[in-house]
């Protein structure tokens, strides 16, 4: 595949799961293994595809857009159908790709009543072209249907599959996350007129940036800030998360920490920084701030839980503070730590979800306190892992948690584009803070560990046959746990491939 | 092969490549993975033996520095793995691979029947792995990456025995008290760094350049002072510094192999080389050599008294590190960077002994307690030689290595003291009332476990030949590494030219150049004599081999013998009823209480963080925030159905439209707004963008 002329590839990829969803509901639902066989054959051929467009990917110029596709869409209001990837589109992207694969894996042995294997993997398949479509789109039009493609797979997902309060979680992620982007719709609006340039191209209106006053640039970027700030989600807009992630079943967890929260951070660097960079400029402090809130915030949330989904749910708060800091840093190394920290969290905290999910499934209970410890010596691979991950979640250098902290932090002591000459005192306060947040991090995970792992198992479950990791969450599991250690090892395998894509993007912020 | 330092980079990789090799195959293996552990470490070892050998014969080496760009950073910025080679970094090799090598095959005996034996070697190997990944680094951020993954293997190995609550409690208070000092390391290397940006570098975490642009005066006061009083803080928790010891005394729930190879050797001596490392950098301010002296200080003396009170061999010997970490962070402030490091390398020859015999003794009487030991010198001839030797090193009895390497730091006080500063006067004197101390808690559990009769409800009896020989090559090691550096040295090779680095011979003290010190017209570097230094013309960081100092050594003999004979006089005939470190009254109560540290740290701390703000954060996110949330939804609902009231009631009361539309038809239609369907109320949103729209073009 040569990526400047292979545009055919990204389109293929990014509809092969719809179709695929369409092709499942052809099939009757009596055949539920075959069903789910389907799943599997479906998101791994458009794994495999992706695979296929990384292996072709033009590293050496990651900075330009590649597999690029533009032709006229809905002419009447100048929207166009352009897709493209360049190195910041690439790894959510190929993220976006593995996660559902080993989701559809683990699918063929867990799924939550009432099954229905049929409409839960063709809603997945579905939420998975529109996540994707955020990553590789370039028409705000575009973006926006893509954007809110997602939504409808995921109210199902929660609405259908999810735990007792499942009616409210979904209703309250719908509308809250739809309000959000109501603004931001409104903005991208509001920035195609102010441009007039006709064009709704991101490219476009980056290179064309700045355009309007900078009251335009402050109201325009709080409309988008609105929608992708709700989305992430930051401090105090974060409400929506844990009652969403703790109702969700497995699946949904996954895909939601994986993925969809990327959608609001990618979409911060890639729309609101270039397209309105003085409202940028203006807003970084209080994003710095909130993000540093939502750390300190996120942490001190999750040693109150009860629950351990819902700690991991809550600790994504402050983990996602972390990568907006590095936005808030608004140099190429906080673009750079915001990205890294991205894709970490996804792999990380997606992998902690699967955990939750089985150890929902072995103990039937998510309650810390009547798990009761002692996982290592009823299951002993299983402990191992989940010290694993959750070291690795706590930041630990060498795995993947720590290069987008220590980044953020590290781009954060020197903000860019003249925001240190005003502010250097209140960034290195956020930089203190973040770093202080690191240990309350470690705090709630080394006392989980301590109250799930350690000890002996508790007498009701001491007798109880409680499998320990099986073939198929091995299968699901292993890329995952491989990557935090690559990662962790190999920066450069996301650093080096954004380093061009951010020095050109920023290039446009004029840093 | 052209020379020995270019394979340093085999000294980690063997360890790591041991610990990979143990976890996946050791299970399988007669000796469950140990052979493994300890063929690697010799092969360290004798790697390490050749790059001391190769750059101590070469007077002070030039640094060997080879770097490979592991990642971008962004922004041009690199970050490099690399290592830098030179006589301080060979001298951490060779303490931390002897050390290691020792544990390595002494826990072969000591750890043989345990369950999860295997683990415990592949993470003794990863340990060693991750302290040499932080000696060997050439910058600081590897650096602290080494750091935090020795902290981790720390957390690992304290809580080995992870059904007590006890030892997980431990590990945790371990892992949390030192990550909290972490704050400080890691924005401290991030404000140097930040401070690197504008010399044009594109590795700004490399310490030669920022040694040498700290020397060059480029980098500001305020860079300095900051950077370097945060990366002390790390290194106060690390190197257990008072008031952040309170995790090491705890850290002895591990087995105590661990205790002596990471809380007493190696580990809890990476805060002072990582100083060391950097000493040109905090060279530069006045301010910051004040408050490590003053830490060091206070540390140096208040964490010894604390080992008066100990019935546990394991807490004395755990306070009396605290106390000579003490010893070496004051030397540091005091502008005793070969002293410093000296002690560093001797105490971790005599303390790793001491621990080593402690788990001998501990191994024959299954107890930690000295109450429950007694007479073991009739059972455990080994043991007890090699302990006295270990306790006569630490005490600084003449002629050990303990004293040659105490005496360099007390003789860097009383030079710094020359040159106008308090800090050396206090260094001085609280340093020779902590030997006094020093000896009387070493001489206190000498007598306790060796003198009297066996307390214990064993036979003891001594341990075999994989324990008692790490025992008696380090008793020899605790005194002959003092002649490193002693009288009897010659003036070329010695320790203070082999582990200083051309930026040490080179850098001077800036602060007294501006006049604050008295005397000494002009700094210069390069002179290397201890009497030129005294006489404050010239003043640098290296003094050269020390001479005799006859009064030091008096006062240092009477204190000696003082307090050995206050401890025969008071356990020489075994335990007495009533020990009298515990009828001192407040002064022991408060001493028992630990100065009330670790109960501040849990009670203000632990306590309000956890039970408070913790709880505090949760319900303000679930009610207030979430309230807010919920309020905003039912305000809307409420709206919509006053509009509909208030629509309907005028459709009703006006007949408007009445032939073409209906009452009935009206409220039919309204009444589907509150249906509480996703959908609908998705179409309202969609509706009521349109009209922004619509009132933004009119706007526009």
């Amino acid at each position: 595949m040569d990526p400047n002329t292979a545009g055919w590839a990204l389109v293929v990829a990014l509809f092969l799961p719809l179709v695929g969803a369409g092709a499942l509901a052809m099939m009757p639902s009596s055949m539920d293994r075959q069903i789910r066989q389907a799943g599997v054959v479906i998101t791994g051929v458009a794994f495999a595809l992706v695979v296929a467009i990384t292996a072709s990917f033009d590293f050496g110029r990651s900075g330009e857009l590649q597999f690029t596709t533009d032709v006229a869409w809905i002419t009447a209001i100048d929207a166009r159908f352009e897709l493209g990837m360049d190195g910041i589109s690439l790894p959510l992207f190929f993220l976006t790709y593995l996660l559902p694969f080993l989701c559809a894996i683990y699918t063929t042995k867990h799924l939550p009543s009432p099954g229905k294997p049929k409409a839960f993997l063709g809603l997945m398949l579905m939420l998975q072209t529109g996540m994707a479509g955020t990553f590789v789109a370039f028409d705000l039009v575009l973006f926006f249907i893509f954007w809110e493609l997602v939504l409808v797979p995921m109210f199902f997902m929660i609405g259908m599959w999810g735990g007792s309060k499942r009616d409210y979680a979904s209703v309250k992620f719908f509308l809250y996350t739809l309000f959000g982007s109501i603004f931001m719709l409104v903005a991208f609006l509001a920035i195609y007129f102010q441009a007039g340039a006709s064009t709704w191209s991101i490219q476009a209106l980056s290179e064309m940036a700045p355009f309007g006053s900078t009251t335009f640039q402050t109201w325009a970027f709080l409309g988008i800030f609105l929608g992708f700030a709700i989305k992430v989600p930051m401090w105090p807009f974060h409400t929506w998360l844990p009652d969403a992630h703790t109702e969700a079943p497995t699946v949904g967890s996954v895909l939601l920490a994986g993925v969809l929260l990327k959608m609001g951070t990618y979409g911060f660097i890639r729309i609101a920084l270039p397209i309105l960079p003085e409202g940028a400029i203006r807003f970084a402090p209080l994003i710095g701030i909130l993000a540093v809130i939502g750390i300190i915030y996120g942490s001190l949330c999750c040693l109150a839980q009860t629950d351990v989904k819902r700690l991991i749910a809550f600790s994504s708060v402050g983990h996602m503070g972390f990568v907006m800091l590095g936005i808030a840093a608004m140099n190429e190394a906080g673009i750079q730590a915001a990205l890294f920290g991205n894709i970490a969290h996804g792999v990380i905290t997606g992998m902690l979800f699967f955990l939750a999910g089985s150890m929902h499934e072995r103990y039937h209970t998510r309650e810390i306190a009547v798990i009761g410890g002692g996982m290592l010596k009823k299951l002993p691979r299983y402990g191992v892992v989940f010290t694993f991950v959750a070291v690795a979640s706590l930041g630990l250098p060498g795995l993947a948690g720590f290069w987008g902290e220590f980044a953020a932090m590290w781009a954060a002591i020197n903000p860019g584009l003249g925001i240190a000459d005003t502010y250097s005192g209140l960034y290195l306060g956020l930089v203190i803070f973040a770093a202080i947040g690191t240990v309350l991090t470690a705090g709630y995970f080394l006392w989980l560990l301590q109250r799930i792992n350690l000890g002996d198992p508790l007498e009701k479950w001491a007798k109880e046959p409680l499998d320990d990791i099986m073939t198929i969450e091995w299968v699901s599991w292993t890329p995952l746990l491989v990557l935090i250690l690559a990662l962790g090892i190999f920066p450069v395998l996301i650093f080096g491939v954004q380093d061009a894509a951010v020095a050109n993007l920023m290039g446009y912020l004029g840093g | 092969m052209n020379s020995w330092v270019e394979l340093a980079w085999l000294v980690p990789v063997l360890p790591l490549a041991s610990a990979v090799a143990i976890a996946s195959f050791g299970k399988n293996l007669p000796g469950k993975g140990s052979e493994i552990g300890v063929l690697t470490l010799v092969a360290a070892f004798v790697v390490s033996i050749g790059i001391a050998w190769e750059t101590f014969s070469a007077g002070t080496p030039e640094p060997f520095e080879r770097a490979v760009d592991w990642s971008p950073l962004g922004g041009g910025f690199v970050f490099e793995l690399g290592m830098l080679v030179d006589g301080l970094t060979a001298m951490m090799f060779l303490l931390v691979t002897t050390v290691s090598l020792m544990v390595h095959i002494y826990s072969r005996e000591y750890m043989k029947g345990e369950p999860r034996f295997t683990y415990f070697y592949a993470m003794l190997s990863l340990f060693t792995f991750s302290m040499l990944v932080l000696v060997i680094s050439n910058n600081t951020l590897q650096a602290v990456i080494g750091w935090e993954l020795v902290g981790l293997c720390s957390y690992l190995l304290i809580g080995f025995y992870w059904e007590e609550k006890s030892n997980q409690d431990a590990a945790n208070k371990a892992f949390l008290t030192t990550k909290f000092g972490d704050v400080g390391l890691v924005v401290g290397v991030i404000v140097l760094s930040a401070g690197m940006f504008g010399t044009g570098t594109s590795t700004p975490f490399n310490i030669q350049e920022t040694n040498a642009a700290a020397m060059a005066g480029e980098l500001s006061t305020g860079t300095i002072v900051l950077g370097m009083l945060l990366i002390f803080l790390g290194c106060v928790s690390k190197s257990g510094q008072m008031p952040l010891h309170v995790w090491l005394p705890d850290a002895m729930a591990g087995p105590t192999p661990v205790s002596a190879l990471i809380h007493a050797a190696t580990m809890v001596t990476a805060g002072i080389f990582l100083l060391a490392r950097l000493f040109p950098v905090l060279a530069q301010s006045a301010t910051v050599m004040a408050v490590i002296a003053i830490v060091g200080v206070i540390t140096l003396f208040f964490g010894g008294l604390l080992a008066l009170v100990q019935d546990d061999l394991k807490k004395v010997l755990a306070y009396s590190t605290v106390s000579q970490l003490g010893y070496m962070i004051a030397a540091i402030g005091v502008g005793g960077y070969t002293a410093s490091i000296f002690h560093l390398f001797t105490h971790g020859f005599f303390k790793a002994l001491l621990f080593l015999g402690a788990g001998s003794l501990i191994h024959a009487v299954h107890s930690n307690n000295m109450s429950d030991m007694g007479g073991m010198r009739r059972a455990m001839p080994h043991t007890f030689w090699t302990f006295i030797v270990g306790s006569l090193a630490l005490a600084g009895f003449p002629l050990t290595a303990g004293f040659f390497s105490k005496d360099e730091i007390l003789i860097a006080g009383d030079l710094w003291a020359g040159q106008g500063f308090a800090t050396g006067s206090l260094v001085y004197w609280v340093g020779l009332a902590a030997a006094f101390v020093t000896t009387f808690y070493m001489a206190r559990a000498c007598f306790l476990i060796f003198a009297g009769e066996n307390r214990s409800h064993h036979a003891p009896h001594e341990s075999g030949p994989q324990m008692v020989g790490p025992l008696m090559l380090l008793a020899v090691l605790s005194i002959a590494s003092g002649y490193l550096l002693s009288p009897f040295s010659s003036q070329e090779f010695n320790f203070e030219n082999w582990t200083a680095t051309p930026f040490v011979e080179d850098a001077t003290y800036p602060f007294l150049d501006a006049g604050t010190a008295a005397g000494g017209d002009t700094v210069v570097a390069a002179a290397s004599s201890l009497t030129l230094a005294a006489e404050g013309g010239e003043f640098s960081i290296l003094h050269g081999v020390p001479t005799w100092h006859p009064d030091l050594l008096a006062i240092v003999l009477a204190l000696f013998s003082i307090a050995v004979f206050l401890a025969w006089r008071f356990y020489g005939k075994g335990l007495p009823e009533r020990d009298p470190t515990l009828q001192m009254g407040a002064f022991s109560r408060v001493l028992v209480a630990k100065y009330g540290f670790d109960d501040f740290g849990y009670r203000f701390v632990v306590v309000p963080v956890r039970d408070t703000f913790a709880k505090w954060a949760s319900w303000s996110s679930n009610v207030v925030l979430d309230g807010i949330v919920a309020s905003v939804g039912r305000g809307t609902k409420t709206a919509a159905m006053t509009t509909y009231r208030v629509l309907d009631q005028r459709v009703i009361d006006g007949g408007v439209n009445g032939a073409a539309f209906s009452a009935a038809w009206w409220s039919n239609r309204l009444k589907r707004i509150q249906s509480g369907d996703v959908q609908r109320y998705a179409g309202a949103l969609v509706a009521g963008t349109i009209v922004l729209i619509l009132a933004f073009a009119a706007a526009r």
